[in-house]
């Protein structure tokens, strides 16, 4: 580990743990200091006084209701007589006779006996009703006389008796039974005139005993996860953590140094292609919310995830993992990054759906279609969104600016200065359109790229604004794209589907060395069908590529930051791995996670390209699901490239073929708690290189190039 | 080369022609030959093509309201006219502007002519049918970094390669030559902007070369264009003769960075509209005959690749089939046929059979400075004895002149540097007669790789080695390091400053340009008669493991060179047996590691994607 390196990383995330720890352990001491004040009990009193009886019952009739848990019914208004029977809790009972605290009731065989009031430590044995409505729809069981009014068609009255008096929990009585000590009391009924007093709603299940809640289980209602109020009855804390530990072994063209090399006899240009790579990011998510958190959308939200990365590479060759090839051949590198920090407010309601309108402002994710084809980020941005007629329409409008990319882990740098970029978002979503099951996007986006005041270098020293490539001039791009997304099924035929433009202008193209005109499309499609528990899938993408570098015109199409699922997304070794050109300048064929061809300097630090390949794949795949823990997913691609001409300009080199080769991936997930908890996948990849890549690159010894992915994800 | 191939190269340019007006008129500036339209169809300046250059120049000067001294030459150096505009600085100034002192830097007094004239020689010698270089392409590519300005990245291509083309060296012919080329250049290849390449009918005839203000420097910051008074000079004066726009140096790629031609072709005047050279002469300026390069009365190009311009093909029997030149005297004899060596370990039917397997190797290489795509690289090959003798020179038809003399230069650089005795030969000049002790470098350099034996341990030195070790940055271009010993340290280093191979040269070059000084050799070492050069495309041969000279070659991408040198080698030497070998891998240069610094010199780098219509790489492995 190089000591810049490790001091940046050691102070950092010793800093950023010990801020996280502090953090958890403040919010858990509010929440639970929150929930004992909340359970405090609401005045029981210690020794209960004896309750005065209710006035005496005007008719004589008592209506009881049972409060304890069973009462006894003693043959003789005192305790010392036979106990003839027991109620249970919640019976109603009618009492024709008051006896002091005693009562004497009617069983249904038609026995009388005597229950105590007060009986008992905690309070009555019995609830006590002078006049008690319910009693009064009921024939008396004392009077023989019906009334004028129970005088009524004796059809009603059951059916009027069973409604009113079957949730009551009736009958409630028994006779005594023989004690069996492994009895369970059955569970507590629903008390209209008894309720059991508790903090809020979100405690209800804790204050009845059925749960207890413990900060580390995320299966249970769970105060750190946004399922109980932190303070107030509707500020919320949802805390999760993410670990991701990603080996990688791959084989990658690899250029030697160009002025030193790590061993001698390096006479060609290809050097030793073996690359590992460790990667960790502690991903933590912090988000306190006001509001409901089950149907309705939350008032405010707060987020905030940091995420502490360390990563270490190895390769074979100097300067490849930093441009001094005194820095060797294993780098270490890490950072805390901020990958959302934003507010997102609900603005208002505007159906009783809850359609809403929203506006999140700052570090948030986004997602410009299905599958991350266009732009997947998590820029600086104001976002307003909403939905209406039910959600079946969606809406983004919004202004991003993305923020500069850490080098070697791929996560936001909050150390450097905002790119210098306005990305400009509208799109509309319509779900169940043309057919339920199936969601229509259309969508307008404008890059303004206005990159052209100052170089800029990536942190190992590579040029990557402009793009070490053609006359490196300082350029900008107003591009506009427009773009048409499906997603969804028709009947059993799962289908995705996306279609972009892209047009514009770059102001100086580096190839052109002019203002060029950019003309470009990507076409992407995947349908698939499931089979049991097999899903078949079927891709096709096709990326324009452009035919002559040096005319006024772009045709090969470029993404602003793509991160593809498709086609095997990063299971794939093209999608997976970033392949420079070696030889063609400081570009990489595609970039890592990404499937266009765009000759870019970097996916995510460098500027679109659109004088560039592009690309035609058509792939078949399938997952198996082979036990509801693990799948099994397959890929083979066959990919090409559009058009090779600015491929041939670059390298100074005759025609080159477009056939890039074919792709084959084997990927396994496993499950081992049937959730996404713990989850662990295992990928390998081969490319076989067809003709073009061969004309481009040396294969060792016509090795293929592979792609091994182990990867472990725990989430809390 | 045979009838029928013969044949096959002149349908190839009929078949251009239809296309590209390979056989039309005067430079529609579109289109190109691919290298064999010259010898197809010879073409050449005329007397009034010399004087519409130099009147269209004149024409633009006047309408910029700037006085300047402009040169035209053709493809093989031969000065065909000088026109010194009234009121013309008569002299200027070399400088950097990077601060840098020393060397070259600062000097002046001397006539513009020379600078003219360096500049036109430039844009004709780097350039060929394939490609168009112009003074900014030189530029670009000598300087500390490529590009120039781009942090940490090695440095140009052809660093050092200014100090080439010497009126000391003995292969670079004088103006009492007559027609023969190459001639020499007074200030060796320039970087100053305003000098451009000549072409009718796609193929190079010569170059034009403009200063109008008396600064001979170079363009350090390549972001943005400039506006260059001297370049728009020359490109009016060449708007007649424009390079085909598809051999420019900017559709030309070095690591997918395209080459500078130039930067504003923004003409105030219209060249068409200039008046006549008869209606100018003498009026507004006047023709000036420099003293031993000529410029006055105009005279007509000679045809390149025909005996009078000092190359033509060769005609022995010995390299048929392989497409080879060679240089001619004024007799029309082979200056550098194959012969052995002086210390008898190179015979001269090793050095034919060494020269034909470079050949070889070169007509399958893809070329990297050159258009169309696909075709092939054009070299020129020679092989040297020990003592610096020239065993033999060949080269392919339509390789940029400069690399006659560069890979001259090559060549005995190798061989010098892999020899026991080259530390001492160092340390024997005397001091007096440098700017810096020679000797001073060799201590340096015995410093700087801890092994006081060096330069007289039998280490086994490519250009590419010595490359390594002259530059003001050690490891190449990484900013902050130390120097290479034999280079200036970055504060004092310049392209007129660069080190060991100035010094080697600095004295007998100032007085070639301040007092005439026209005789030959100019390091005062005589294995280094024309100076040594710092780029890759050498390496030093060996029999039974004694050092028996060196292969250097020059002509296409530095690592094509280095691949016909070292692969076209190994290639003879399977061929030839006999203990004829490349350097064992154990005293290569790649074996150090100097100062512990983890930077490990380099030894050959063939390039990717070595051979047209073949996807074979890495085919220097393993040798």
């Amino acid at each position: 580990m190089s000591a810049r390196a490790s001091d940046r990383l050691s102070s950092a995330t010793l800093a950023a743990a010990a801020l996280i720890v502090v953090l958890i352990f403040v919010l858990y001491a509010l929440t639970s200091a929150g929930y004992a004040a909340a359970q405090a009990p609401p005045q029981k009193a210690e020794a209960p006084p004896v309750p005065a009886p209710p006035p005496k019952s005007l008719d004589g009739r008592y209506g009881l209701q049972v409060l304890v848990a069973t009462l006894d019914v003693y043959a003789e208004p005192n305790r010392a007589s036979v106990i003839i029977a027991e109620l249970q809790q919640s019976a109603q009972i009618e009492a024709l006779e008051r006896r002091d605290a005693w009562y004497r009731i009617t069983l249904s065989d038609g026995r009388t006996g005597w229950v105590d009031h007060v009986f008992g430590t905690t309070g009555p044995n019995f609830s006590v009703d002078v006049a008690p409505a319910w009693l009064r729809t009921m024939p008396s069981a004392a009077q023989a006389t019906p009334t004028a009014a129970q005088a009524t068609p004796p059809a009603a009255l059951p059916d009027d008796w069973i409604v009113q008096r079957q949730p009551m929990g009736r009958p409630l009585e028994a006779l005594i039974p023989a004690i069996d000590p492994n009895l369970v009391l059955p569970p507590a009924a629903l008390l209209p005139r008894e309720s059991i007093p508790v903090p809020d709603r979100w405690r209800l299940m804790d204050e009845l005993g059925f749960i207890h809640q413990r900060w580390y289980d995320p299966y249970n209602p769970n105060t750190l996860k946004g399922d109980r109020p932190v303070f107030g009855e509707d500020w919320f804390v949802n805390l999760s953590a993410v670990s991701d530990t990603l080996f990688e072994f791959r084989q990658v063209p690899t250029p030697i140094g160009a002025q030193s090399t790590q061993v001698p006899q390096s006479n060609d240009q290809f050097g030793g292609s073996r690359q590992s790579l460790f990667n960790q990011n502690l991903v933590l998510s912090l988000s306190l919310i006001k509001g409901d958190t089950t149907f309705r959308p939350p008032d405010y939200e707060i987020r905030f995830v940091p995420v502490i990365n360390f990563n270490r590479a190895q390769v074979d060759e100097v300067r490849v993992l930093r441009i001094d090839p005194r820095e060797g051949t294993t780098r270490n590198d890490g950072i805390v990054a901020v990958q959302e920090l934003f507010l997102d407010k609900h603005l208002r309601n505007v159906s009783e759906y809850y359609d809403f309108d929203a506006v999140r402002v700052g570090i948030q994710p986004f997602t410009a279609d299905f599958r991350g084809l266009l732009f997947i980020d998590q820029p600086l941005g104001i976002r307003l969104f909403g939905t209406r007629d039910n959600n079946r329409w969606q809406y983004n409008l919004a202004w991003f600016r993305r923020l500069e990319k850490d080098t070697n882990s791929g996560l936001n740098d909050i150390g450097k200065p905002l790119r210098n970029e306005n990305i400009l978002v509208a799109n509309l979503y319509r779900q169940d359109f043309p057919v339920p099951g199936f969601t229509l996007q259309g969508t307008v986006i404008y890059d303004d790229d206005r990159e052209n005041r100052s170089v800029y270098y990536d942190n190992n020293g590579f040029l990557t604004r402009p793009a070490a490539l053609g006359d490196e001039q300082l350029h900008s791009y107003q591009v506009t794209y427009l773009g048409l997304n499906g997603d969804g099924h028709f009947g059993r035929w799962n289908v995705t589907g996306s279609l972009y433009y892209a047009l514009g202008t770059v102001n100086h193209d580096p190839l052109a060395q002019q203002k060029v005109n950019v003309n470009a499309l990507y076409a992407v499609a995947e349908v698939s069908r499931d089979f049991d528990w097999i899903r078949v899938r079927g891709t096709g993408i096709f990326q324009s590529g452009d035919k002559n570098p040096f005319d006024g015109q772009a045709n090969g199409f470029d993404a602003i930051q793509e991160n593809p699922q498709i086609a095997g997304a990063d299971t794939s070794y093209w999608i997976r791995q970033a392949v420079p050109l070696i030889g063609g300048g400081g570009v990489t064929l595609s970039g890592r996670n990404g499937v266009l061809a765009a000759l870019r300097s970097s996916k995510d630090e460098g500027q679109a390209n659109f004088v560039n390949p592009g690309l035609a794949l058509v792939g078949i795949g399938a997952d198996f699901d082979v036990t509801p823990q693990v799948r099994v997913i397959g890929n083979l691609n066959q990919l090409w490239f559009a058009n090779t001409s600015s491929l041939s300009v670059l390298r100074n080199q005759g025609s080159v073929n477009t056939s890039i080769g074919t792709d084959v991936s084997v990927a396994v997930q496993y499950r081992p708690l049937f959730s996404q908890n713990i989850v662990l996948n295992a990928s390998a990849a081969v490319l076989f290189p067809g003709a073009g890549l061969k004309q481009l690159y040396a294969f060792e010894g016509n090795k293929t190039q592979y792609s091994i992915l182990a990867n472990v994800l725990l989430t809390f | 080369m045979t009838r029928a191939g013969f044949a096959l190269r002149f349908a190839t340019c009929a078949s251009i022609a239809l296309l590209a007006g390979c056989g039309g008129g005067g430079g529609s500036g579109a289109g190109g030959c691919s290298g064999d339209c010259q010898a197809a169809s010879p073409n050449a300046l005329t007397i009034a093509d010399v004087q519409q250059v130099l009147a269209q120049a004149v024409f633009e000067a006047q309408a910029r309201n700037v006085k300047a001294t402009i040169a035209v030459v053709d493809r093989v150096g031969n000065v065909l006219g000088v026109f010194r505009m009234n009121g013309a600085a008569p002299t200027f100034t070399i400088t950097s502007g990077t601060g840098a002192t020393g060397g070259l830097e600062g000097i002046s007094g001397l006539p513009s002519e020379f600078a003219a004239i360096s500049k036109a020689v430039t844009g004709a010698y780097l350039s060929s049918e394939g490609n168009a270089f112009s003074t900014r392409t030189a530029s670009q590519i000598i300087q500390q970094n490529f590009n120039p300005g781009e942090n940490n990245q090695t440095s140009g291509p052809l660093f050092g390669v200014q100090f080439s083309q010497l009126s000391c060296s003995e292969l670079n012919q004088h103006a009492a030559a007559g027609t023969i080329g190459p001639k020499r250049s007074p200030l060796g290849l320039a970087a100053d902007p305003g000098g451009l390449p000549l072409y009718k009918n796609g193929t190079l005839v010569g170059g034009v070369g403009a200063i109008a203000d008396a600064i001979y420097s170079l363009d350090v910051d390549i972001q943005g264009q400039d506006t260059d008074i001297d370049e728009l000079i020359a490109v009016a004066g060449g708007s007649a003769f424009p390079a085909p726009a598809d051999r420019r140096a900017n559709q030309i790629t070095v690591d997918g960075r395209t080459l500078r031609y130039v930067d504003s072709e923004a003409l105030t005047s219209n060249p068409a509209l200039a008046p006549p050279f008869s209606s100018i002469v003498g009026i507004v300026g006047s023709l000036v005959n420099v003293a031993g390069y000529g410029g006055s009365p105009v005279v007509a190009g000679v045809a390149f690749g025909t005996p009078a311009s000092g190359y033509r093909p060769d005609t022995s029997p010995a390299f048929a089939g392989l497409n080879a030149y060679v240089l001619v005297n004024a007799s029309n004899v082979n200056r550098y046929p194959p012969q052995g060596g002086i210390d008898g370990l190179l015979q001269a039917g090793d050095v034919t059979q060494i020269l034909k397997s470079a050949l070889d190797v070169a007509n399958r290489a893809r070329a990297q400075i050159r258009r169309p795509l696909g075709s092939a690289a054009q070299v020129t090959v020679t092989v040297v004895d020990t003592k610096g003798n020239v065993l033999g020179l060949v080269r392919t038809p339509d390789a940029p002149v400069f690399g006659t003399d560069v890979a001259l230069q090559k060549a005995r650089t190798a061989a010098f540097f892999s020899s026991l005795t080259a530390g001492a030969q160092l340390n024997a000049l005397p001091p007096a007669n440098y700017p810096t002790a020679p000797s001073s470098y060799v201590a340096g350099l015995r410093t700087f790789l801890n092994d006081p034996a060096s330069l007289a341990n039998g280490i086994a030195y490519s250009n590419r080695a010595i490359g390594n070790i002259a530059r003001p940055y050690f490891p190449d271009g990484i900013s902050g390091t130390v120097n290479g010993p034999i280079s200036k340290p970055i504060g004092q280093w310049s392209i007129f400053n660069d080190g060991l191979q100035l010094d080697l040269v600095q004295n007998k070059l100032v007085a070639s340009l301040t007092a005439g000084d026209d005789s030959t050799g100019c390091t005062g070492v005589g294995a280094l008669t024309n100076g040594i050069q710092l780029f890759a495309g050498s390496v030093p041969i060996y029999r039974d493991n004694l050092l028996a000279g060196a292969i250097g070659v020059s002509g296409d991408g530095i690592d094509q060179d280095d691949m016909i040198a070292f692969l076209g080698f190994a290639n003879a030497a399977s061929t030839l047996g006999a203990g004829i070998a490349n350097a064992s891998p154990a005293i290569r240069a790649d074996t150090l590691v100097p100062q512990g610094e983890g930077t490990r010199l380099r030894y050959v780098n063939c390039p990717q994607s070595p051979f047209n219509g073949s996807s074979q790489q890495n085919v220097c492995a393993g040798i």
